[in-house]
């Protein structure tokens, strides 16, 4: 009886210990990841701030306006060109009514919608 | 127990106690059972108390966090981060990144020419007499070279030399470069901030968290400043050109919300490239709107007008004396647009009138006046965010004769910064509210203003401005559609102690749009020179005002301000309104 339990004890003992073990190991597998990752997050943050302050020195209205005086034809928006919206007209009445079917698509008799270009005239 | 057996050897008896404990554990004629059960009883409690140890470590472990497990891997250096710095949109004013940075542990350094040979071969600009001194000081810890290149690092490594090594620091760069760099400042290499807002942030917090050894990672919040770059080029664009084109001294330009006391931007040229402070040490680099103090000369008039309108003795229709100079003492107080007759309120603005603006000034009297300008902030120094300020030169003793003067901006010299704040009292009806470079809302201005006028001294002064623009000396900042209105300035700089004839200091201040004013330019230019487009005039007409209209076209649309066109003249659009409205 004593031995049955003495070996019992022995048996839970040896699991307990194997449990254990197998518990540390994950938690140190687990905890090594959490490190990794937190380098990563910590790597790709720099790099973003980086790509950032690069972007910003691209972005600077100053070189832009250095490129845009060597490369671009604009000129600075005159007062002029500036209207609030409700001075905008209305839109003009359509006079000419949409055609439903494109006149020289029906004298082809072919599927209109076989090439872009088509589709796109009778849309307008 | 091994005190216990040591104190058996001892001849003489111990206490009783131990010697019962004793004999319990080692007597001859004590029973074998009693013994044993003794025994085992004190390996139980021995046990007991490792075991209790062990568990109050691992409470203790499990409730407090230890924060050495916390470090990172990589070589974090000092902890110096610092919050990125935005502008009102968001863009990026200044932001840390990581630098790695080239250090020795000099112990351990087999041969120091050798290293010192191959490091100047791969980093041209390291000073290699002091990289030897460094290398032979048999110190643990020294700097070799602070924020190489990612590329210079691996070149390094490659060298093969032992005992080098990184550490990643955060470095402060500004993408912007010149553009804010009075406002930003800057940060030594230590990334403390060193001026400017970067000190201001040092100032309030920062800088004690660095000292905690707190600020590593780049979690902080970004400050948002209510500086607004697009604004902040254009204005800087505009003053470099006139910079050029007048071969001024200096330049300076400052647009500020009057609703909120907001600086939506500010440039004082020359400026300087905060990637390189060094060139902040250049003393015609100052930022002249805080840290200089000038002589505003007929920008001052405004404050005069205002404060004579104010009081209530003078109003609009009221007429002075300008039919010949004004003689004080042994000095004559000339018009520089003499018109020689009779001038009412308006035609003494519009004219620039000194003999006007110090007439009236004696009529207020001395100690109002004092009172007046004190009460407007002019007499103390003004504090915003910037750690720089200056203290405005106040006339010690202030008589008649210094009142004639400062009515027309002679003999105070303020900050421009802080003029600007006393106009955009002026302008927005009466609220004195001290200018910020950090975000305000217009309920926190509410609450930070005074009154220090009435509402309706305000429409008065808004009239009188926009009636410069139409038929005065601001001719040439009305940028049709924006309703402009500004006083003009032009003061004699001060050389050896006298007034020069040739040197002067010309200033516009500008409202937009005169009938509800949302924004304040200034724009000062130090020694303009005349040029044939200028007809040989050195006055503020011809250099500064010209420059504000420029500035207005480009920046009103930035600011949202919606161009309106043929809207009446201002006394018909100001002072009707201001009269119905009451």
């Amino acid at each position: 009886m004593l031995r049955l339990i003495h070996l019992l004890v022995v048996a839970a003992l040896v699991f307990a210990a194997a449990d254990v073990y197998k518990i540390k190991f994950n938690s140190t597998l687990q905890a090594e990841k959490v490190a990794k990752l937190r380098a990563e997050v910590r790597r790709e943050r720099d790099a973003i701030a980086a790509l950032r302050a690069t972007w910003s020195e691209l972005d600077n209205p100053e070189r832009l306006q250095g490129l845009a005086k060597r490369h671009l034809p604009l000129k600075p928006v005159d007062i002029s060109q500036y209207d609030a919206l409700d001075h905008l007209p209305d839109r003009p009445p359509q006079v000419v009514p949409p055609i439903e079917t494109d006149p020289i698509a029906s004298l082809l008799g072919r599927d209109v919608d076989a090439t872009g270009s088509l589709a796109q005239a009778r849309g307008r | 127990m091994r005190p216990s057996t040591s104190r058996a050897l001892v001849p003489v008896p111990p206490p009783p106690r131990r010697r019962l404990l004793h004999r319990l554990l080692y007597g001859r004629n004590i029973d074998r059972g009693a013994k044993a059960r003794a025994r085992v009883g004190l390996a139980i409690i021995a046990f007991a108390a490792v075991y209790a140890v062990i568990g109050a470590r691992l409470v203790a472990l499990a409730v407090m966090h230890d924060p050495h497990t916390r470090r990172g891997i990589g070589q974090e250096a000092v902890a110096t981060a610092r919050p990125d710095i935005l502008d009102r949109n968001g863009e990026i004013l200044a932001t840390d990144v990581k630098a790695p940075s080239l250090f020795a542990d000099a112990r351990k350094i087999v041969d120091v020419d050798e290293a010192v040979e191959l490091l100047s071969a791969t980093l041209p600009d390291i000073d290699s007499g002091e990289a030897r001194e460094r290398l032979a000081s048999r110190r643990g810890f020294v700097w070799l070279k602070r924020e190489i290149t990612a590329k210079q690092q691996s070149e390094v490594h490659r060298l093969g030399i032992p005992s080098l090594g990184f550490l990643d620091e955060n470095k402060r760069v500004y993408p912007n470069g010149r553009e804010v760099s009075h406002v930003i400042g800057h940060v030594n290499i230590d990334n403390q901030g060193i001026a400017g807002v970067e000190r201001w942030l040092d100032t309030h917090g920062l800088a004690a968290l660095h000292m905690a050894g707190l600020a590593t990672d780049r979690l902080q919040k970004p400050v948002e400043l209510a500086l607004d770059l697009r604004v902040q080029h254009a204005l800087r664009d505009e003053l470099l050109q006139a910079l050029e084109k007048y071969k001024a001294k200096a330049t300076a330009g400052v647009v500020t919300d009057v609703r909120t006391g907001e600086i939506v931007a500010m440039v004082s040229a020359p400026d300087y490239n905060p990637n390189n402070p060094r060139e902040a040490l250049d003393p015609t680099r100052i930022n002249r709107l805080t840290t200089g103090v000038y002589e505003m000369g007929s920008t001052f008039k405004a404050l005069t007008l205002a404060m004579a309108l104010d009081s209530g003795k003078v109003n609009l229709n009221s007429t002075f004396d300008a039919r010949m100079p004004l003689r004080f003492g042994k000095f004559d107080i000339h018009d520089f647009h003499a018109q020689n007759r009779v001038l009412n309120v308006p035609e003494i603005f519009t004219y620039s009138s000194n003999i006007g603006a110090a007439r009236m000034a004696l009529a207020v009297g001395v100690e109002q006046h004092k009172a007046f300008l004190r009460k407007m902030g002019q007499l103390t120094r003004l504090r915003t965010e910037l750690p720089e300020s200056a203290e405005p030169l106040v006339p010690k003793r202030w008589g008649e004769l210094n009142t004639i003067t400062i009515a027309f901006g002679h003999g105070l010299s303020v900050a421009p910064l802080q003029s600007v704040m006393a106009v955009g009292a002026l302008a927005n009806g009466g609220r004195l509210i001290p200018p910020t470079f950090l975000k305000r809302s217009e309920e926190e201005a509410r609450a930070l203003g005074i009154q220090v006028i009435k509402p309706e001294t305000s429409d008065k002064m808004r009239y009188l401005m926009r009636l410069n623009a139409e038929k005065g000396t601001a001719t040439k900042a009305d940028v049709k559609g924006y309703y402009v209105g500004g006083k003009t300035g032009t003061s004699d700089k001060i050389v050896g102690g006298r007034y020069s004839k040739t040197k002067v200091l010309t200033s516009f201040m500008a409202i937009m749009p005169a009938d509800k004013p949302r924004y304040l330019l200034l724009i000062m230019l130090d020694e303009p020179q005349a040029t044939p487009e200028t007809h040989g005039f050195t006055t503020s007409g011809w250099n500064a005002v010209p420059t504000a209209g420029k500035v207005i076209a480009r920046i009103a649309p930035l600011l949202g301000l919606e161009p309106r066109f043929d809207l009446p003249p201002a006394d018909k659009l100001i002072l009707a309104a201001a009269k119905d409205g009451r």
